[in-house]
């Protein structure tokens, strides 16, 4: 154009007078040097996000793809001897509202929400009444429910994911499996006991999503979550029924208050069943109260009676002062010890021990304790277990009460001898039986499934322990025995009475009430079970041990060796008990 | 020649680029898939779960009782009218 217009002026475009305006140099420099500046501030500026201080920006990003995702652990499973569930843990759903969003929604949802969510649609509106933005409607909702309730499409409805508890055997097994609160922490028991083992540790992974949600990559470290373990407990879940419907039988038969059965395997010191009546189912806890929930075999002591005696009668022929055939002269069924008489149901005359243990006479246990330093008896109890801190953890066992020996008076010493003014539980019991169980050792106790046999401690000469079972064995089958309702068809059965008057507020409770128990052993021949049984308070005619406990003893006895397939050891297979109560029993 | 060297050079990293791109969206896929999978598993584990525990409540020993007394019949076996068997007896 220029040139056009400068040809047409007849002039040559070098010539033109415009080019010969000279500008002073410097303006074109100021121009370029500021052009090159603003770019030199633009690179820098860019270098500066890119590389130097990048991290606002990287995090800004971050936020816009990057996820954290929480991963769950699952509680770990409660299992049986034999791998049957006892308590497992499923994903359920909590569902919160925010209640000013829900109440928004047709009537006609509402109620269907409410019927899904088992409440009243008052409860419901009750629940919603509230200034709070987040309002739990319902927890532990299952599965099933939830997907009706997604359907409904409520605003403001949403779901929260968590765990619930379930425990396939009920009021059965609960006694050892205990039970676990909303947050899915142990509240009783195994579940308590074992809280640590059980639960597991949540893990989190950080995730970049794709425009669709769909996982792509994963970024940083993530943390695994780690599941609870398993728990696989003594607990045999056939012999355990078998024990608490027994139970349960009885203390029904007898108008008893309660009921407890504890059944032990005598090779491994594990716990077969502990069963306790009344019971409660732990998926249904609403209406709990605390007779239920107490476990009378570990939690509750009790004055034995003479399921004691053994304990005496076996010191006194281990340190060899007495042997089973040493006669002791019982008298007439009254001994009075610094003017406290001592009393048997009846006059024996002269005895042998043998038959003070087979007809359960108070004197001549009595007889024999006198002749023995108390220390000497105090230290037996004491290494049986009596009096001391159970340590087979399990939450509220407790010790149980032997009072220090210095301040035994005679008279004590000698009731102390045949259950009285002593406290133990009934898994004391039947722990201390072990001794006579096994050769004269005893073991430690395993509510969990034990691998291989432990070790076991020696308290009693082999031999004392095997006269002791000769006698325990003459309690249930022999002419005068006062356990003759504990004998199994087929089977040999030893063990012991016991009926002892309930202490209330420190005294004997007035009028009387009992406690009967039997603590016995299965089969004779080479002992596999220890089975200890109480009734607590029977209010009818039958109060004796051999009479309330014996026959319940004899229920589990007979059914756990079948269920076990334990080869019989007898040839007598039917059984004629007089069940008139007749006889002495005590 | 060196023009030809650059060629050869530039069509190979054209062709990393694009293998690296589609390494990437495979990587992506595959890893979804995983993600997949790995959902699928949970589910399992949780309906062996359920599985397990319907198997303990209806394996329930009380059921079983109830059950062999009512509708079969059944009656508590005795020793009287058991027969046992031994290893290694005539």
């Amino acid at each position: 154009m220029k040139r056009g217009v400068a040809a047409s002026k007849g002039m040559s475009f070098s010539k033109s007078p415009v080019l010969a305006v000279s500008l002073p140099t410097w303006r074109s420099r100021v121009v370029l040097f500021v052009l090159f500046s603003a770019f030199l501030a633009l690179a820098g500026r860019a270098l500066w996000l890119q590389g130097m201080s990048n991290e606002f920006l990287q995090k800004q990003g971050k936020s816009r793809y990057e996820r954290t995702i929480e991963l769950p652990a699952t509680r770990g499973k409660i299992m049986d001897r034999n791998g049957q569930v006892l308590a497992s843990s499923l994903p359920v759903k909590a569902v919160w509202a925010i209640p000013e969003d829900v109440l928004e929604s047709p009537k006609d949802k509402l109620r269907q929400l409410a019927a899904l969510l088992e409440m009243s649609e008052a409860e419901l509106r009750k629940k919603l009444d509230s200034d709070r933005t987040f309002v739990y409607l319902k927890r532990q909702v299952e599965m099933d429910v939830i997907a009706k309730i997604e359907k409904l499409k409520i605003d403001g409805l949403d779901t929260r994911k968590e765990y619930k508890r379930f425990y396939p055997q009920g009021e059965v097994m609960t006694h050892l499996v205990g039970f676990t609160n909303v947050e899915d922490a142990g509240q009783e028991s195994m579940e308590l006991a074992q809280q640590l083992t059980l639960v597991g540790s949540t893990g989190s992974r950080r995730v970049i999503k794709d425009r669709l949600g769909r996982i792509v990559e994963d970024v940083g470290l993530s943390k695994e979550p780690h599941d609870g373990k398993d728990l696989t407990l003594s607990v045999d879940s056939k012999i355990q029924y078998i024990a608490y419907s027994q139970v349960k039988a009885a203390v029904e038969k007898f108008k008893a208050k309660a009921g407890a059965a504890v059944v032990l395997d005598v090779k491994t010191g594990e716990v077969l069943a502990l069963a306790n009546w009344p019971t409660y189912d732990p998926n249904d806890r609403k209406k709990l109260t605390g007779a239920q929930l107490r476990n009378r075999v570990i939690t509750d002591t009790f004055e034995p009676g003479s399921t004691l005696k053994p304990f005496t009668v076996a010191l006194a022929m281990d340190t060899g002062r007495i042997t089973p055939n040493t006669r002791i002269d019982t008298g007439e069924g009254r001994y009075v010890i610094n003017g406290a008489p001592i009393s048997d149901t009846k006059a024996h005359g002269v005895m042998t021990v043998s038959e003070i243990i087979e007809m359960s006479s108070n004197i001549g246990t009595s007889k024999i304790a006198l002749g023995m330093p108390a220390q000497e008896m105090w230290e037996m109890f004491t290494e049986v277990g009596f009096g001391q801190q159970p340590k087979f953890g399990f939450p509220g066992a407790v010790a149980g009460r032997v009072r220090p020996y210095k301040s035994w008076r005679p008279i004590e010493q000698a009731t102390m001898s045949y259950g009285n003014g002593i406290s133990v539980s009934l898994l004391q019991l039947a722990r201390a039986y072990m001794m006579f169980a096994r050769d004269g050792d005893t073991i430690p106790l395993s509510f969990q499934k034990v691998s291989e046999a432990p070790v076991g401690q020696q308290i009693i000469k082999p031999k004392t322990a095997r006269d002791m079972r000769e006698m325990l064995e003459r309690v249930v089958s022999g002419e005068h025995g006062t356990a003759k309702q504990a004998q199994v068809p087929g089977y040999r059965v030893g063990g012991k009475t016991g009926t002892a008057y309930k202490v209330e507020n420190g005294k004997y409770a007035m009028p009387r009430k009992y406690i009967g128990s039997f603590v016995g052993m299965v089969p004779m021949s080479n002992p596999r079970f220890i089975i200890a049984v109480m009734i607590d308070e029977p209010t009818t005619r039958e109060h004796f041990g051999g009479q309330v406990a014996a026959p319940t003893f004899a229920a589990v006895a007979a059914n756990a060796l079948r269920a076990q397939n334990v080869p019989p050891d007898s040839t007598v297979t039917e059984i004629v008990v007089p069940t008139d109560g007749s006889g002495d029993v005590m | 020649m060196s023009g030809k060297i650059n060629l050869v050079l530039t069509a190979l990293l054209v062709m990393c680029a694009l293998s690296l791109v589609n390494a990437q969206y495979q990587a992506r896929h595959l890893f979804i898939e995983l993600g997949k999978l790995e959902q699928q598993a949970r589910q399992l584990d949780i309906d062996w779960a359920q599985l397990q525990l319907d198997q303990s409540t209806l394996g329930k020993n009380a059921r079983i009782e109830q059950i062999a007394r009512t509708e079969l019949n059944m009656t508590p076996l005795t020793a009287a009218r058991t027969q046992y068997l031994k290893e290694g007896e005539q």
